[in-house]
């Protein structure tokens, strides 16, 4: 049995969507505007999206570019952000590289990627790389940093090298942390994903709902919204899932009460 | 000073000092010519106020840290890092959080190549020995402060290390589960004593534990004096309470604290 308080937890994400189509429905009804179709009429031009084998093929493109570009930029990121909090000399040699590019859109990057590398699937990879990189560099390196010397000094006395010491002590003592910037990385993903088919028209999901703007077939455009929204929400809850049992130890035990009365 | 030669020292510190920067860029003597040999299977505490640099002369023999001058030997070789001869016990525990208490404890002897299930059996042994049993699956966090000392020590036992470090181990708890530690301490060294360098700023503790006493004073953190401390073994801490010889170690070296400076009296 479940009880009432676990049963609203798992009930609130769907009242919260049948909430947010209810309030899409009355607003669209009461505006009659014909760029603003109803909840109704989006949802179901996504049958049509989903069963048409180029839209689906589109679709699949984008997942597998976002697939490449996450997994790449975070076999990369973790490894150079745990050397940066564990070593002064890595991080000065990097800190001033990392602190010109994070506050750059990497979508303003891509005209110049575009013109290197063409508008195929290595540049909008590499954009997506890019987006996913800084998030989950930057929480690796204070999660790495944040890692109590006495823990590494313990293994030290066990006999672990400093290698071994990164891979098995500072990376599950950070793994909260890193998994956090993950997290992120993930949302940007979807992002700089859909952005860069935006601008490098060609395939995807981005380049589907953006013709369709041009179009002017408005149901299209917004049921591709709902999809590409309903794969953020589905990425995202799979990785919370996994995110959940990697770091159940370093949970905290208790709810904070809201009132001790 | 009593000190005499000893037939076997394991440990020797020969003219240690340390020097540290502090953030004002000024240089901060932490150690002035620290000299001290340590008997195998001896148990020395090392008693002084906070800030006299107890912790760093353990972490000098630990291999954690350099010393700016002189140097540390163990079993006549030059300490020039941690190793698995000299096991740590720290005041902030340092256990791994991810790792339930059994992974805790079998971690050392896993990383020396012992076999899984030998490792296991080894670590339940500890775990129990340490008062642990039915906690094997708990994750640190689960655990108070108490029981997560008594994990550290398992796990610090489990790969045996010559030389126990230990720096204010009991430090964080509360008088109750010291005492009881302490006695638990006691108990496990009576019998395989294994040599024991015990960092401590409570008098009562040092004596109640050691068969040596060094005290230090501070800034310069220096030896003040070593005190051969005679009681007899197995000690119980109802009977020793109540010995007069234990008494007057206790009172005299509060006193020697009381009088060398005012601030120098450990609490
Ligand atoms: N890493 C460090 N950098 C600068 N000063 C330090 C460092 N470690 C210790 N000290 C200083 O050295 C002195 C001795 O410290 P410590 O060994 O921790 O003393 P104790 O353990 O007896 O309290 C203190 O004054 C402390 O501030
Ligand atoms: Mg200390």
């Amino acid at each position: 049995m479940m009880s009432p308080a676990v049963l609203t937890r798992r009930a609130a994400p769907v009242l919260a969507c049948i909430g947010l189509l209810a309030v899409w429905q009355i607003a669209s009804l009461a505006l009659k505007n014909d760029s603003f179709p109803t909840a109704v009429e989006a949802v179901r031009a996504i049958p049509d999206i989903l069963g048409d084998k180029e839209s689906l093929t589109n679709i699949l493109d984008s997942l597998r570019r976002m697939a490449i570009g996450f997994g790449v930029a975070v076999l990369v990121s973790i490894p150079l952000g745990l050397l940066m909090g564990r070593s002064r000399t890595v991080a000065a040699f990097f800190n001033p590289l990392l602190m010109v590019i994070y506050p750059v859109p990497k979508a303003a990057l891509m005209p110049i990627i575009m013109l290197w590398l063409g508008v195929g699937d290595v540049t909008k990879t590499l954009v997506i790389f890019l987006g996913v990189s800084l998030p989950v560099i930057y929480h690796s390196f204070e999660g790495a940093k944040a890692v109590e010397e006495k823990m590494l000094w313990s293994g030290a006395a066990m006999g672990l090298s400093p290698a071994q010491r990164l891979v098995r002590i500072v990376l599950p003592a950070a793994l909260p942390e890193i998994l956090t910037g993950c997290r992120t990385g993930l949302v940007l993903a979807l992002i700089t994903m859909i952005t860069s088919e935006m601008i490098a028209r060609q395939s995807g999901a981005g380049n589907i709902l953006f013709n369709a703007l041009d179009m002017g077939q408005y149901d299209t455009v917004f049921a591709m919204i709902i999809i590409v929204g309903a794969m953020g929400i589905c990425l995202d809850a799979i990785f919370e899932r996994i995110r959940a049992r990697l770091v159940r130890w370093s949970e905290p035990q208790f709810d904070m009460p809201l009132s001790f009365s | 000073m009593t000190s005499q030669e000893p037939a076997s020292a394991i440990i020797e510190i020969d003219r240690v000092s340390q020097v540290f920067q502090t953030s004002a860029r000024k240089d901060h003597l932490a150690l002035s010519d620290i000299s001290l040999t340590i008997e195998e299977g001896a148990f020395v505490s090392i008693l002084g106020p906070s800030g006299c640099g107890k912790s760093t002369l353990l972490y000098i023999v630990g291999g954690f840290v350099n010393p700016t001058s002189g140097a540390a030997k163990m079993k006549g070789r030059a300490i020039t890092g941690p190793g698995p001869d000299r096991g740590p016990v720290f005041q902030e525990f340092a256990l791994f959080p991810w790792k339930t208490v059994l992974g805790n404890v079998m971690y050392g002897p896993r990383q020396q190549g012992v076999r899984t299930a030998e490792a296991e059996a080894q670590g339940r042994a500890l775990i129990e020995m340490v008062g642990l049993k039915g906690f094997e699956n708990f994750y640190p966090k689960e655990l108070s402060g108490g029981m997560k000392q008594r994990v550290a020590l398992a796990r610090t036992l489990a790969y045996h290390p010559e030389v126990l470090l230990m720096d204010e181990p009991f430090g964080a708890l509360d008088a109750h589960t010291r005492t009881r530690l302490q006695n638990d301490l006691l108990n496990i060294w009576e019998r395989d004593r294994k040599t024991v360098l015990f960092v401590t700023h409570s008098v009562d503790e040092a004596v109640f534990l050691s068969d040596k006493v060094v005290m230090m004073s501070k800034s310069p953190g220096r030896i003040r004096q070593v005190i051969d401390i005679d009681l007899p073994r197995p000690r119980r801490r109802n009977e020793l309470l109540l010995d007069p010889r234990y008494q007057k170690y206790v009172v005299n070296i509060e006193r020697m604290f009381d009088e060398s400076d005012e601030a120098g009296a450990p609490t």
